[in-house]
């Protein structure tokens, strides 16, 4: 099966009055052709980042980058230019931001806005452009498509506003998209029918989809493949199935059992104790350890490798849980 | 089981300003004709998308907000009715938990500050005693005397949240609004916090007006709840009635709507169609008409009434209750076909 | 056993407090480079406006210490002496500085004052206290100020005191429609409503909280309204509608063109008012937008970001790279682009 991205090692630091923010460290990612893949974790985890960086958008300054190989399609794109780089976003490699409202320009019709993307990367004229763009808009779902076109962002519902920007990511057929957050901001409803509409999109134009979220039913949801992020490392990487049905990292185990479903008992919440690290300061050994039940003297001195279980999984943990809730005896 | 809040018929409008400043262009009506009881000591859910009014009704509740039709009783009390002086006392037995841990806690404050600063309002100086109360209240919400004198920043937001509740108990309230106390925060944090409320309500026999968008966390949590839709309640009753048996269209769906994470049955998102359409001005019938999936083409007009189905389990909708039996359109109960263009999108 | 405090040791705890935060501030400008020269220079002027009895050798005021008239700069006249009267250039300069500041400071301080009263008043109090306040502040931004100034001091006289007032009340306006947006802000912050449940009064919450958190806006805009202030005044008495007393460093420029400074080539008439306003004018502003970066870090310039980096120890920077990597790092790649296949399968099923 043909890869889409190929990231090896990636590092990013933040130099700051504080000392250095250590937000993502050393990081391997792999995407293929029409997969979607979830890139979990949650505040300071350095999943945003990544994302960023596969773009090539973090600067320097503010960051440091090191990366040992970032391949896009066969394409090293260490070695792209600025400009080369502008070709190959929106046309090839296309974002989907959090915050539809502040990704879109407020004084222009969202048509406008889509139309540039065809205009600027397939060279069409203003006719032609807004041709697609109707015809995208209807893609993805929005009715009255022509005379969606000539609102303004303010005067779309902030469900209207997300396929908007879905139907701008779409509008070239990229080979990856990458979605950071694409639904936090929605209500439960509007949610779960952009989830819908971005995955039936995904599966429909063949595209490959990267999507960085906190949320694990969102993943649980649409993706095929998940990577877990804790504090700037992956901990764990699986199948979707696999992972929620047999999840081995401790901090996957809790991630799992603090998303609320109607099916749980009443008044009460399995917890993980702790904080999340500070990415200045972040604890010995495992990051995870000081949270975690199954920490021992090893987990505190040493950080476990990223090592494969089988199938695909890799787990870094010393004292990796095999069975739900069951601890395996390595 | 007395009643520590009643909600008698409350409206919250506010007029919509045009471009004069004297023309009302609108009216949006955040919360409209809502009548809820809760009940001393328990936990009470009010769930709801955002513009549904839930925030309104809390804010109401507390006495932020002054209801434009219908009466708020504290413990059987109107609240307008009383004198200022004999407000503030009595609204001091009612606390809130805001959303933003960020934004609740003045960043120039320290924690001893933020935590003590409800009693300095009372009235109390004597330094000591409030030192060793604040040491008190952050070791209950799981923090320690060390933290006294931190700042704000210095904190993650899941500890912020902490401060937020220590300062929210630090008076003996009886009642503490939580609005969605745990949406910001990470969600391997939710549970710690969602246990600290839950173990301070046994501690301190409190009653907690829970709002939050995630039907999952109500259901855990709550022991009676009220589903609200653009200012209105849908359905409203016992937790463990209403998931047993959910009546309202608007409530199922919401259900639906709860992204599973088990693996046993297929991986499907259920979707309820449509926007959230303006709270100005709304239709006259029932407020979730435009998005219904089982709408009849007389719910576009005649607002349904409440009715108690079973025994603390009360449903506004035409489908469980029937119409009323006045004036009606024709073919009232036949099933709503819907073009595209009814689905309103907000302007 | 109960101590309460008196109303005394409150008001020292409140006072000595006071002090440390200015403290601390004082000490955060002074970390900060531009910070430094702002409060040198500004510093420098205070005393220079102080002393000037003891620093200036003439009194510009006496007439019986005045000299040859047209002087060029020398040892018995640092620069020189002026051409219609001959009096000391050096000496006007420093007794300037004593206009100068006194007008601008005194009349930031006040701009400060009115304008945080009446933001925090429209803001904090809102209805009809707050939309006329509101619509006074419209109306007073389009009315042209020269004019308005030069009738004003026409009516009112040319003291010092009339010209500070008049700066006062054209001045309040755009520091209170800021105060004003930021109370409003801070009003609804959940933090105030918390105080409000808890039974707090208004004068409790408009000085805990309102008040303080406008603090740092009130401080930048005194330093950066007294520039403002200096150069208007300056403008102000060059077009000869200063007080006619006091000599000022506008007024020493507008003498210099009417007495012929460039006509004769009395360069040093013109060369040493001009740099006094420079100077102030510059130093006030370095302090103003100091105090802004520090209240308002996003503001911070990316050129420090730049210096940041340029201090990084690169060698540091290798070592924390290199900490971050997996002890089977190889071993654990290698297993990963093999089972490449095993994510396919997986995939369609």
């Amino acid at each position: 099966m043909e890869q889409v991205l190929k990231l090896r090692n990636l590092k990013v630091v933040f130099p700051t009055d504080y000392g250095l923010i250590r937000a993502v460290e050393g990081i391997d990612l792999d995407i293929y052709d029409r997969e979607c893949v979830a890139l979990v974790g949650e505040s300071g985890s350095g999943k945003s980042v990544t994302s960023q960086a596969v773009m090539r958008l973090l600067g320097s300054p503010p960051s440091l980058v090191r990366v040992d190989v970032l391949e896009f399609d066969g394409r090293d794109l260490t070695r792209c230019t600025e400009k080369e780089m502008q070709e190959i976003r929106g046309k090839e490699m296309a974002m989907i931001f959090q915050d539809a409202m502040t990704s879109l320009n407020p004084v222009m019709t969202v048509g406008r806005q889509i139309d540039e993307v065809y205009i600027r990367h397939e060279g069409d004229s203003k006719q032609a452009a807004r041709e697609k763009t109707v015809k995208a808009l209807e893609l993805i779902g929005i009715p009255e498509p022509g005379e969606r076109a000539n609102a303004f962002p303010h005067q779309l519902s902030g469900g209207m506003r997300q396929r908007v920007l879905l139907a701008m990511a779409f509008a070239c057929m990229p080979k990856l998209i990458i979605a950071d957050e694409p639904t936090t901001a929605l209500d439960v409803t509007i949610q779960a029918q952009v989830l819908k509409t971005l995955r039936g999109m995904q599966k429909g134009c063949g595209t490959s989809l990267l999507l960085v979220t906190h949320d694990l039913s969102v993943v649980a949801s649409i993706a095929d493949r998940v990577y877990v992020m804790y504090a700037g490392k992956i901990v764990e990487k699986a199948p979707v199935e696999d992972l929620f049905i047999k999840p081995h990292h401790p901090y996957t185990v809790g991630l799992m059992a603090a998303v609320p479903t109607l099916t749980d008992e009443k008044k009460k919440f399995t917890q993980i104790p702790g904080t999340v690290p500070s990415p200045v300061n972040k604890p010995s050994g495992c990051y995870f350890h000081p949270r975690c039940e199954y920490a021992t003297e090893r987990c505190r001195r040493e950080m476990p490798s990223l090592v494969p279980v089988g199938q695909g999984r890799e787990v870094r943990c010393f004292h990796p849980l095999s069975v739900e809730g069951g601890k395996s005896s390595e | 089981m007395s009643d520590i809040i009643t909600l008698q018929n409350v409206s919250v409008h506010f007029p919509v300003r045009g471009f004069l400043p004297f023309l009302k262009k609108g009216e949006i009506q955040a919360v409209s004709d809502v009548s809820l009881r809760i009940g001393r000591g328990e936990i009470f859910g009010i769930v709801g998308e955002s513009g549904c009014g839930k925030t309104t009704l809390a804010n109401t509740m507390v006495g932020f907000v002054k209801p434009t039709a219908g009466k708020v009783l504290f413990e059987g009390v109107d609240l307008s009715s009383l004198p200022r002086q004999e407000f503030k006392k009595v609204r001091r037995r009612m606390q809130m938990i805001f959303q933003d841990p960020f934004s609740s806690l003045n960043p120039r404050f320290n924690v001893y500050q933020i935590v003590s600063e409800p009693m300095l309002i009372r009235g109390e100086d004597d330094e000591e005693s409030m030192k060793a109360r604040v040491v008190e209240l952050l070791e209950m919400v799981g923090l320690s005397s060390g933290d006294l004198y931190r700042y704000p920043s210095d904190f993650s937001g899941g500890q912020r949240q902490r401060i937020g509740i220590a300062r929210a108990i630090s008076l003996n309230p009886s009642f503490l609004v939580c609005d969605e106390p745990v949406s910001a925060l990470d969600v391997s944090i939710h549970a710690q916090i969602l246990n600290l409320l839950l173990e301070l309500q046994e501690k301190l026999n409190l009653t907690y007006v829970f709002i939050s968008h995630n039907l999952a966390d109500v259901k855990k949590l709550c022991d009676r709840l009220a589903v609200m839709y653009l200012g209105k309640v849908m359905e409203a009753g016992n937790s463990d009635k209403i998931f047993a048996k959910p009546l309202h269209p608007y409530t199922q769906a919401l259900m639906a709507a709860v992204l599973n994470i088990d693996f046993s049955g297929k991986r499907e998102i259920a979707v309820l169609p449509g926007d959230t359409p303006s709270p100005i001005d709304p239709p006259p019938g029932c407020r979730f008409w435009q998005r219904c999936p089982k709408a009849m083409r007389g719910c576009k007009d005649v607002p349904p009434e409440y009715v108690e189905v079973e025994e603390d389990h009360v449903v506004a909708c035409h489908l469980v209750n029937g119409f009323p039996k006045t004036e009606l359109p024709d073919g009232y109960d036949q099933p709503l076909v819907r073009s595209e263009k009814t689905v309103k999108v907000r302007r | 056993m109960k101590a309460k405090r008196t109303l005394g040791q409150r008001f020292w705890q409140g006072i000595t407090k006071r002090v440390s935060g200015a403290g601390a501030l004082l000490a955060k400008v002074w970390a900060h480079k531009q910070g430094k020269v702002g409060l040198i220079m500004v510093s420098f002027l205070v005393l220079v406006a102080i002393f000037a009895p003891s620093i200036a050798p003439y009194d510009p005021y006496d007439v019986s210490q005045r000299a040859a008239k047209g002087l060029p700069p020398s040892r018995e006249h640092l620069l020189g002496t002026t051409i219609n009267t001959g009096q000391d250039i050096f000496s006007m300069l420093i007794y300037g500085t004593r206009v100068s500041l006194i007008v601008g400071v005194t009349s930031g301080v006040c701009i400060a004052f009115v304008g945080s009263i009446l933001g925090v008043a429209a803001g904090y109090l809102g209805g009809a206290v707050d939309t006329l306040l509101m619509r006074l502040v419209d109306i007073m931004l389009v009315i042209p100020t020269l004019p308005l100034v030069i009738v004003l001091t026409n009516v009112l006289g040319r003291d010092f005191w009339i010209i500070i007032l008049i700066f006062v009340a054209l001045g309040w306006t755009g520091l209170a429609r800021t105060i004003r947006s930021l109370v409003l802000v801070l009003k609804n912050s959940n933090y105030v409503k918390a105080a409000e449940l808890a039974g707090a009064s208004r004068w409790h919450i408009m000085t805990r909280h309102i008040l303080p958190g406008t603090s740092h806006l009130l401080i930048m805009s005194t330093a950066l309204s007294s520039a403002g202030i200096m150069v208007a005044e300056a403008g102000l008495s060059f077009l000869g509608l200063g007080d006619p007393t006091a000599i000022s460093w506008g007024k020493m420029l507008a003498e210099a063109q009417s007495g012929g400074a460039l006509l004769f080539g009395a360069w040093w008439w013109i060369l040493a008012p001009g740099l006094g306003i420079f100077l102030a004018v510059f130093g006030f502003m370095r302090l103003g937008l100091v105090l802004e970066e520090i209240a308002n870090p996003r503001m911070k310039r990316t050129s420090s970001v730049y210096k940041l980096f340029k201090s990084l120890d690169s060698s540091y920077v290798e070592e924390v790279f290199r900490s971050m990597d997996d002890y089977q790092k190889i071993g654990a790649a290698e297993v990963a682009s093999g089972g490449g296949q095993h994510y396919g399968t997986g995939l369609e099923a």
